[in-house]
């Protein structure tokens, strides 16, 4: 999907000044005794981090405020009706900004219960991934994965519901599987994918 | 109220209040009915707009959601090819077997490729279309890909004119047919829909495919690998337009020309009933109008069909569609509701005509029933006009009887109230009209009588000069015994010489121009009021202008103009008054004649009396002498007739002396005390037997400038008039004295005094009161006009004791200082 409003410029430099910084500090932390490489685990732990403080950034400061104040509402169709993304649409437009920037690493919200089928899991892999992360949401699940004869490397973390806006959108979207979400239960996870044969 | 009074325009005025009562009430009624039928015309046609306007955003919500939900339902159907892991498998080994190739011998292997399908190789033809995949894709085509029991709509299936698949190369790896090219790479949906690897659905705006003579839109879609972490292929759809909505959009109808269409955001149009798919709206000005991120209606300007009406167009854009169709090529897709506004509007303009029919009955109905009213109020106040006039010509009529119950009847029996209290008063006012006119006609024939019973002729002129008027008098002096003299000329009944006609007519001249006031001639009044002094030249000629003689018949008349005012709002008539002098002058020459003979007697009389009595004594004494021997007699005879003559010689000279001494005599400075002892002492000598004692009182007094012998005549005519008054014994107090005023000799006796009556006569020539010959009477007249001639005063008065007093004054002469002067030196 292609983002045009400046609502999305916005998200987008956020979002890749988060990514430039990351092999900055990689830089400086190797300079002095360079290792041959970095583990993916980390550099999937640092993205996560990233990624999850952006959109807990953007959820409570400005998605939760602007609708306490009764500024304007997030929505699903906030192109058309005047209104802001969504928080897991942030996330999916961050997302998208980031594959175009055509660095390899790619990252995208799955669930058991998805709203919409695409953000299913797409591999056995994740699904198991999702079910263990239930009994262990702390515990990243982290693998290597193939398709063809490309390998990636994938850390897929627990993403659970934040603010009450969450639980209340998921539990009443007409497309969604499930409907008793509560604040604090695991909603679904995080893919970090990084390619390993570049 | 002014049109039932106005007597002089009553026409009009009538008129004017019939079309005022039903101006206003067409104004009361009209009006209202008007506005009130604008304003429900304007309501209703905001009600329709809004109403209509909103029905129509609902439509195109509603048909929005729809199309969105068909676009979606065959994306997704679409979208399940994409997910089949057969090719996902395959799409990667092709990526992969790419992939260990150079990129220079991967262009190349390309290259061969496309040179193949070209020359139509079998193999290879048979490979893409009659393959596994092709086979899959030709299942989704029939509808037995998913669920070989449900087939999809077969509309889809019909409207679809390609569906192909390429690798990450674009290379054709399955079609359903031979139509596509083989390399697809560097196409737009290819790209849009690949979009980095990242893979993201495209679809394209429609454009026209001339291969397929009709107008298309393609569907592409990425193939993700397994991790769907890349694109690995894309899935092509190629759908007629016209085909794929026209089941959806073009069967929603309503009223004659209400339909839906389906524009994108440039203005083109995807689907109509009316418009070919492929047209552009008409009005530029309207695309932005009906293609917002929202959904809602307009009035808008034109209707987008050509029609340049207002019209009501509701919108709604796709939300789903649009937004793969905007991050495809920019354009976003929206629903378009219209419908024509002559049918839109058309129950308001039925209702407007119904209405403005309704209102123009009403206007007229308006008309007839306020000229009816009006014609209701205006007749009787039209009666009462006429009644009003009438009055006000004077012709007093019946009462008015009015029955309309309200304040016209009111105002009827107001003017019938007004017609009785004027006929009681005119009535009354002819009575005394009548009384006057008796009281004039008696007044005339009075004064007619009066001046006929004037034995003076009185005649009156016109300004013309004809005779206005003869009294009986003026008839009997022109011989005008019969016959009308009124309006003859003036001067034919007088015969005139031509130089008296020539002043008289310049006098009546005169007189017409300062007639004022016409009755009393001006030059009358400065002789009664200002008493000028009569022997005054002057005087004499102005009186001459009206006081003058004229003789007619041969007898003299005094006449007088007059001026009067005998008809009102003309001019000044001209009297003439004539009185016959004739008679009079006469008798005043033979009065003034014998009042000179009685004075002259009275004279001659008096001076008779005074040389009388010394002439007899002088006589008797003469007689004596001749008898007389004694010579000491004689004598002592001789000396009484020198005394008696002495004394008619001072007879004489008091008549005489006064003219002739002081013609002799100049003023010299005098001292009056030593002047009153001389004439105490001449006149003591004339009363030498009686004993009467004078009391001298003489203060130092200034001298005066006068005739010596004449102050002295007159001191001794006072004293001598004094020591007369005593005659025997008695006191006289003789005193002078002097002050700031003058100097002031008083003489007083204590004789019988002076009657009151005769106070005022005593300096009056002749006046005395002695015996035949004691006096001559002229005595203190003499004294009188000395003393005044001398500037001073004499005054006689009564002695409140006993006698009389005499004052005489001088002023003090400016030359006293230097005389003093003298009189020391």
């Amino acid at each position: 999907m292609n983002i045009t409003t400046s609502q999305c410029f916005l998200l987008a430099s956020l979002l890749l000044t988060s990514v430039a910084i990351v092999p900055t500090q990689d830089l400086q932390a190797t300079a002095p005794s360079p290792p041959p490489s970095l583990s993916p685990e980390k550099v999937s732990d640092y993205l996560h981090s990233i990624i999850e403080a952006d959109r807990n950034i953007y959820t409570t400061y400005v998605v939760k405020r602007m609708q306490e104040k009764g500024i304007v509402l997030a929505r699903e169709d906030w192109e058309s009706s005047n209104a802001i993304p969504l928080p897991a649409q942030f996330l999916h437009y961050s997302s998208k900004l980031v594959a175009e920037s055509g660095h390899g690493v790619r990252f995208r919200l799955i669930s058991l219960w998805p709203i919409h089928r695409r953000n299913g899991p797409a591999t056995e892999f994740e699904r198991k991934a999702l079910e263990d992360l239930q009994d262990a949401p702390d515990t990243p699940q982290r693998g290597i994965v193939t398709s063809g004869k490309k390998k990636f490397f994938q850390s897929i973390y627990a993403d659970k519901g934040i603010t009450q806006a969450c639980i209340i959108c998921h539990n009443s979207h007409p497309l969604s599987p499930k409907r008793d979400f509560q604040v604090g239960d695991l909603m679904g996870g995080v893919v970090i994918t990084i390619p390993l044969d570049e | 109220m002014s049109t039932i009074l106005t007597s002089e325009t009553p026409i009009k005025r009538k008129k004017g209040l019939t079309t005022k009562l039903v101006l206003s009430m067409l104004l009361v009624g009209a009006l209202p009915l008007l506005i009130g039928l604008f304003l429900a015309f304007y309501q209703g046609t905001q009600k329709i707009q809004e109403v209509n306007g909103a029905s129509f955003e609902a439509l195109a919500t509603e048909t929005a959601r729809k199309i969105d939900i068909v676009v979606a339902d065959e994306l997704t159907r679409t979208a399940l090819l994409t997910t089949d892991v057969d090719i996902v498998t395959f799409l990667e080994e092709q990526r992969d077997a790419l992939n260990a190739l150079s990129p220079s011998a991967s262009a190349e292997v390309l290259q061969q490729e496309q040179a193949r399908w070209e020359a139509g190789d079998p193999d290879q033809a048979h490979a893409i279309t009659q393959g596994p995949i092709a086979e899959k894709l030709k299942a989704q085509i029939e509808g037995t890909f998913i669920d070989p029991g449900h087939p999809i709509p077969i509309i889809t299936r019909s409207a679809t004119r390609a569906l192909y698949m390429t690798d990450i190369a674009g290379r054709l790896i399955a079609s359903i047919d031979h139509k596509p090219s083989y390399l697809h790479a560097q196409e737009p949906w290819w790209q849009g829909a690949f979009h980095k690897r990242v893979g993201q659905p495209y679809l394209s705006p429609i454009a026209f495919d001339p291969q397929l003579n009709t107008y298309t839109f393609t569907l592409a879609l990425p193939i993700m690998d397994r991790l769907r972490y890349e694109a690995v292929g894309i899935l092509r759809r190629v759908y007629d337009v016209k085909e794929f909505f026209a089941p959806s959009i073009e069967t929603i109808r309503f009223g004659k020309t209400g339909h839906v269409m389906l524009i994108d955001s440039r203005g083109v149009v995807l689907s109509c009933p009316i418009l070919p798919t492929g047209t552009t709206l008409g009005d530029p000005q309207l695309i932005p109008l009906v293609t917002p991120m929202q959904a809602g209606w307009t009035s808008a300007p034109s209707d987008g069909h050509g029609g340049q009406d207002t019209s009501i167009i509701g919108f709604a854009p796709l939300d789903n569609t649009s937004r793969i169709t905007r991050a495809s090529s920019g354009v976003g897709w929206h629903m378009f509701v219209w419908q024509s506004s002559e049918e839109l509007f058309a129950p308001i303009q039925q209702f407007f005509q119904w209405t403005a029919a309704f209102g123009i009955l009403g206007v007229g109905l308006l008309v007839t029933l306020g000229y009816l009213a009006a014609h209701r109020i205006s007749a009787p106040i039209r009666r009462l006009q006429e009644a009003a006039r009438r009055i006000g010509r004077g012709e007093f009529q019946e009462p008015i009887v009015m029955t309309t119950g309200d304040e016209i009847e009111e105002l009827a029996e107001e003017i019938n109230r007004m017609n009785e209290q004027l006929a009681s008063q005119f009535a009354g006012l002819e009575s005394q009209v009548a009384l006057k006119t008796q009281e004039v006609e008696y007044l005339q024939e009075s004064t007619s009588q009066i001046l006929d019973s004037v034995p003076d002729p009185v005649i009156m002129i016109t300004p013309e000069e004809t005779i206005e008027y003869l009294n009986q008098a003026s008839k009997n002096v022109l011989a005008i015994t019969n016959g009308n003299s009124e309006g003859r000329p003036f001067f034919e009944l007088l015969n005139l010489d031509p130089a008296t006609q020539a002043k008289l007519h310049q006098e009546i001249e005169a007189v017409k121009h300062s007639s004022l006031p016409p009755i009393v001639p001006k030059t009358q009044e400065p002789n009664t009021k200002n008493l000028k002094d009569p022997l005054s030249q002057t005087n004499w000629g102005d009186t001459g202008d009206t006081r003058q003689e004229l003789r007619l018949n041969q007898r003299t008349y005094r006449y007088r103009w007059f001026s009067v005012h005998v008809h009102p709002g003309k001019d000044a008539c001209i009297g003439l008054v004539l009185r016959d002098s004739t008679e009079e002058s006469l008798l005043q020459d033979q009065l003034i004649q014998g009042e000179k003979l009685a004075s002259l007697g009275v004279l001659s009389a008096g001076i008779g009396h005074e040389l009388n009595n010394p002439l007899v004594g002088v006589i008797g004494l003469g007689e004596a002498i001749q008898d007389e021997d004694n010579m000491e007699n004689m004598k002592g005879y001789a000396k009484d007739i020198v005394q008696h003559g002495k004394r008619m010689a001072a007879i004489i000279r008091d008549f005489t002396g006064q003219i002739g001494n002081q013609f002799l005599e100049s003023k010299t400075v005098i001292d009056i005390n030593a002047q009153l002892t001389q004439a105490i002492n001449v006149v003591k000598g004339q009363f030498p037997s009686e004993s009467i004692t004078v009391n001298l009182r003489l203060e130092t007094i200034p001298p005066l400038r006068a005739k010596p012998y004449e102050l002295g005549q007159a001191l001794t005519n006072v004293l001598t008039n004094a020591f007369q008054a005593i005659s025997g014994t008695g006191t006289i107090d003789i005193s002078t004295s002097a002050n700031e005023e003058g100097i002031h000799i008083r003489i007083a006796d204590t004789g019988a005094g002076i009657a009151p009556s005769h106070l005022p006569k005593v300096f009056d020539p002749f006046f005395t009161t002695k015996g035949q010959g004691e006096g001559s009477g002229l005595g203190l007249t003499v004294a009188y006009r000395i003393i005044t001639k001398l500037g001073g005063q004499i005054r006689l008065e009564n002695n409140p004791k006993q006698g009389t007093i005499c004052h005489i004054t001088f002023p003090l002469s400016v030359e006293h200082p230097t005389t003093r002067k003298d009189d020391g030196s």
